[in-house]
């Protein structure tokens, strides 16, 4: 019996209006031009089974991270649909959104919120949070005044605990110090490891997409160009990015330099 | 419309708990802590009271009084539209990473100033005990004053957070605008016995002024007045609550229009 869908992309499109933050004098400038519309997903469609690992591979500027972050919900859709069946979703990128004036504590909440958590389950899981981010009297302190590290090891915490029913991970983390992120890497297997849990995963990494992905959805220019079982897919997509970005063959050791010769005598 | 509703209704307990945070979180490293939020107002009230009802010589009657209730509103307005403009880009990291209205963080914003305009306005009914203000028997028309005060500032709130994420040096042109605002808004002065001579000013300057308009409406609700030409304007009331209601619709549309592409913009 084949497992009920988590996620269906049904047509997506996602565009840019070619809105631009400029000073009033530039735009004033650029009355009556037309806007330039950009296309960064076009017309994808796929089905992700509950419990199924897709990786998503692709060049820079191919839409994954659109992609990615229209399935999270941050950008709605300009054509298509996205449909969860229901499911919880969260992003894991580098960095939650903090408000960085409030302590980690309150932003613990705030994110739980976000995530779709009501606040008796988050003070449920406050204490494993504040643990597993290893801030102690930090927490406390407004996020502000954290170092990229200690805000790294917050957003990890808060995503790794706060578990939701689909995750999307856009580019492997690696946050904090050695041991840190051999905690989360181990903490990310086991989330990944719950057979109920959905996660599409967006890496240039070839290995880890091949390490823990059953699927492969591959994206050129915006559109789906292949999809399939990782064996299929990758093999051609190496292929493609050999042929599109050959490597540079590799310099030769360079040459002894000869002796010098002798300087003439002077006459 | 609808789906401005639901999305309020759906992100109430963020915005709510936000607000609270953020309110704890201003005053958090401070000694005197939440008191500061009564001595701030008081503060003020001293200055205005002292440079315009000692040096200048105001001649309104219940000066303090008077100059509190349009101070509470002028900066109930002032805070919100200012604020608005770098609303999302002072929340880049919320807004990149997570999807949220973003008019819920202009509510949000809204119920932190609202608590303040709150307590001044309590601080205002303690004043006017103390000075013995005759309570006028129009008094709970104030609610309406705050409530059109609310919705226009929201409403322009709005459009401005959109449009302060396309040019980046909104926040100028909104600083001075605002700085004339206030001088034309009677915070210090009574907009019907200065302007006695300029009616037509008067009348374009309370249909205009968001900020005028409630001031002089809440003073005319909470303060007794035997001249029969300053009863409550319900010609006004309906034209700002349409105004209110309209500058939110056109608000919300461009927030929905555009809202994908703040993430990418900022």
């Amino acid at each position: 019996m084949s497992r009920p869908l988590a996620i269906r992309v049904e047509d997506l499109s996602i565009s840019y209006r070619g809105l631009q933050r400029t000073s009033l004098r530039a735009s004033w400038m650029r009355f009556g031009q037309r806007i330039a519309i950009y296309e960064a997903v076009k017309h994808v469609s796929f089905e992700v089974p509950e419990g199924e690992i897709l990786g998503i591979v692709g060049r820079n500027g191919a839409g994954k991270s659109t992609l990615l972050r229209a399935i999270a919900g941050i950008f709605s859709p300009d054509g298509g649909t996205i449909d969860l069946f229901g499911h919880t979703v969260s992003l894991l990128s580098i960095g939650v959104g903090f408000n960085r004036r409030l302590s980690g504590r309150e932003n613990i909440y705030l994110s739980g919120l976000l995530l779709g958590y009501d606040e008796a389950a988050i003070a449920a899981k406050e204490e494993a949070i504040a643990d597993f981010s290893e801030l102690g009297a930090f927490l406390d302190k407004p996020v502000r005044t954290y170092s990229s590290g200690m805000y790294s090891k917050l957003a990890f915490a808060i995503t790794a605990m706060l578990e939701s029913d689909i995750m999307l991970i856009d580019e492997v983390l690696s946050v904090g110090d050695a041991q840190f992120k051999r905690k989360s890497y181990a903490r990310m297997r086991e989330l990944i490891a719950d057979e109920h849990r959905t996660v599409i995963v967006v890496s240039h990494d070839l290995r880890t997409v091949e390490e823990l992905c059953g699927g492969i959805l591959w994206l050129d220019e915006g559109r789906v160009v292949r999809q399939g079982p990782a064996a299929e897919v990758l093999p051609a997509y190496r292929e493609f990015m050999d042929r599109e970005f050959p490597k540079p063959p590799k310099k030769a050791p360079p040459a002894k330099p000869a002796a010098k010769p002798a300087a003439p005598a002077n006459p | 419309m609808s789906r401005f509703f639901a999305n309020l209704w759906k992100y109430r307990r963020y915005a709510i708990r936000s607000a609270r945070a953020e309110l704890l979180g201003e005053v958090a490293g401070s000694y005197l802590n939440w008191l500061w939020w009564v001595i701030e107002p008081l503060c003020f009230l001293f200055v205005y009271w002292f440079v315009f009802g000692t040096l200048f010589k105001a001649g309104e009657p219940h000066f303090a009084s008077f100059i509190f209730v349009g101070l509470s509103l002028w900066e109930y307005f002032n805070r919100t539209v200012s604020g608005s403009v770098t609303l999302i880009a002072s929340n880049r990291d919320l807004v990149t990473k997570v999807y949220l209205p973003k008019y819920v963080l202009l509510f949000s914003r809204s119920l932190v100033n609202l608590f303040k305009l709150g307590i001044s306005l309590l601080l205002t009914f303690g004043l006017m005990a103390c000075q013995h203000v005759p309570l006028s028997p129009y008094a709970p028309l104030l609610a309406a004053a705050v409530a059109i005060l609310y919705l226009v500032s929201f409403g322009i709130g709005l459009i401005l957070m959109h449009f302060g994420v396309l040019f980046s040096d909104m926040a100028n042109l909104v600083r001075i605008g605002m700085r004339m605002l206030f001088f034309l808004s009677g915070v210090f002065y009574n907009i019907h016995t200065r302007m006695a001579s300029l009616p037509r000013v008067r009348f374009w300057l309370l249909r205009v002024n968001p900020a005028a308009f409630c001031i002089d409406e809440a003073r005319k609700a909470l303060f007794f007045d035997p001249v029969a030409t300053h009863f409550p304007s319900w010609q006004g009331l309906v034209w700002w609550t349409v105004l209110g209601m309209a500058l939110c619709a056109a608000g919300v549309w461009l927030i929905h229009r555009n809202e994908n592409t703040y993430a990418k913009t900022i």
